[in-house]
């Protein structure tokens, strides 16, 4: 077979395993980076008594720390040079302040219904979500994420039918030879053994390709790109796993292609 | 001695059985016997030769070949039986891309047979058929009488229980029709084989009383 028809396979294969890394690795970074939102936001809750992380929690499940703000260093900032006993007196009419963590990266509906669960509860006289900076870095990054997923979907369809395409041309090379064996009493696995295996060199191909290109991503670009967020997790950007999960996926892929060529060129003798 | 070939009411037809091409057609052939079918072009020859190699199943009636009736046949029994049949094509049916030899020795591949008595074989049947210097070549380097030779010597390659032939000289001028009808003839006899040959015309170097019948107004009758 000559190289180009090779080339034409391998291409959208190699599209496709672009596309299916692409997502893991978008996966692994963002969960990383949703976790280090997750670990940065707070909730501020103002309360009339002192509270404990058990009251919290009973209030929403997704309530996971609570840090209580010193009270005597938010006097201490404001009772410069008063007595000690109009100091004493601030402190007693003060509140208590919590900064409440929760347990994973929330949309803002649901930090919305946290903030009404706790203004609910008479003991709590205030709560502040910090809302639209929430929900901002979320909109922008379910945004960035939903526009990947649709980009690496079309290329996927698109490259699944090159694929095809590629199949018909095969079926047409193949299908005299094919016919013959057939005739002859060949079964099928033999018929189509030769497709089969220049379909699994492609997909070895195409898989050692894609693993070099994110080698070179994980090797030299990253550290170079200056990326705050991919130099921080280079290491969940390619891993080993990666290549059979690649190979396992370029091997479905040539298997059901090649099935479809042999498939359909079973009909032409009978 | 036993039937090779058994038809009783035999009807063959396309498009679902609405196309006859053969009706009720009844014959059989014993092992070793050459066997000539012969009919105006369209009269259904190379119909029934599909028929007889399984491509086609018949309407009605029942076909045996080699023991299989073929209106019921399963697919891996089919091609079992294409195993012990030797297939001859008018346009020869080599595969391009491979060598004299690969072809040749194509039923032995089929049948799982090693490499060694793969070119064992190849070598002694492309003797046979005297092209024994062009086992490496390829068949598009031939003309077109050695290319039916080689298919000749892959029809020959697993000693098959039968050989069908569909107008196997038809694109052969005559001196490489003449070495063809020698070879087959020559399986025939020496070993033994069924040579069941469609044509449209009995060759005139055949003298000796041969079967023959023929295929006229869809029904197949025994020319004496």
């Amino acid at each position: 077979m000559k190289f180009i028809n090779h080339l034409m396979f391998i291409l959208p294969l190699m599209a496709i395993l672009l596309g299916l890394e692409f997502y893991l690795v978008f996966e692994r970074t963002t969960n990383n980076y949703e976790t280090t939102l997750t670990e940065d936001y707070r909730i501020l809750v103002v309360s009339k008594t002192p509270l404990e992380l058990e009251f919290f929690q009973d209030l929403n499940e997704h309530i996971i720390t609570t840090i209580e703000i010193e009270r005597k260093g938010i006097v201490s900032n404001v009772a410069e040079g008063i007595s000690k006993d109009n100091a004493n007196a601030i402190l007693n009419a003060l509140p208590y302040f919590y900064n409440i963590g929760l347990d994973a990266y929330l949309e803002t509906s649901e930090i919305e219904k946290i903030k009404q669960t706790l203004e609910s509860n008479h003991y709590i006289k205030r709560v502040e979500t910090f809302g639209s900076s929430h929900s901002s870095n979320y909109k922008l990054f379910s945004f960035i994420k939903l526009i990947l997923e649709v980009f690496i979907l079309f290329m996927t369809v698109v490259s699944l039918f090159l694929i095809m395409k590629q199949m018909e041309i095969w079926k047409y090379a193949h299908k005299e030879r094919m016919q013959i064996m057939e005739t002859f009493g060949a079964p099928m696995m033999l018929r189509s053994g030769v497709l089969f295996r220049v379909a699994f060199f492609d997909a070895i191909i195409a898989t050692i390709c894609v693993s070099i290109l994110f080698f070179y991503i994980k090797y030299s670009w990253a550290s170079q790109s200056g990326i705050d967020m991919i130099v921080k997790n280079r290491d969940v950007l390619f891993q080993a796993s990666d290549i059979m999960v690649l190979f396992i996926s370029a091997i479905v892929i040539v298997i059901l292609a090649v099935y479809s060529v042999v498939f359909s060129s079973k009909g032409v003798e009978d | 001695m036993s039937n090779v070939i058994q038809a009783s009411g035999l009807t063959l037809a396309y498009d679902n059985g609405t196309k006859s091409i053969i009706q009720d057609a009844n014959f059989s052939i014993k092992k070793g016997e050459f066997v000539f079918i012969t009919g105006p072009s369209g009269s259904g020859k190379s119909t029934l030769l599909k028929a007889l190699y399984g491509q086609l199943k018949p309407s009605t009636g029942t076909l045996v070949v080699g023991g299989n009736n073929l209106s019921n046949i399963s697919r891996p029994k089919l091609q079992e039986l294409r195993t012990h049949m030797g297939i001859i094509f008018q346009d020869y049916k080599l595969v391009n891309e491979w060598t004299v030899a690969k072809n040749v020795v194509l039923p032995l591949m089929i049948a799982g047979y090693s490499n060694e008595v793969q070119d064992t074989q190849a070598r002694r049947l492309l003797k046979h058929v005297k092209l024994a210097e062009h086992a490496d070549k390829y068949p598009l380097e031939l003309s077109g009488g050695e290319q039916q030779r080689v298919g000749v010597a892959r029809a020959l390659s697993k000693n098959p229980v039968v050989i069908l032939a569909d107008e196997p000289t038809g694109n052969l001028d005559d001196y490489s029709s003449n070495v063809i009808w020698d070879l087959m003839e020559n399986a025939c006899q020496q070993l033994d084989t069924t040579v069941l040959v469609v044509t449209h015309k009995i060759p005139t170097i055949f003298s000796l009383p041969y079967r023959h019948f023929i295929i006229e107004n869809r029904g197949i009758y025994e020319v004496h």
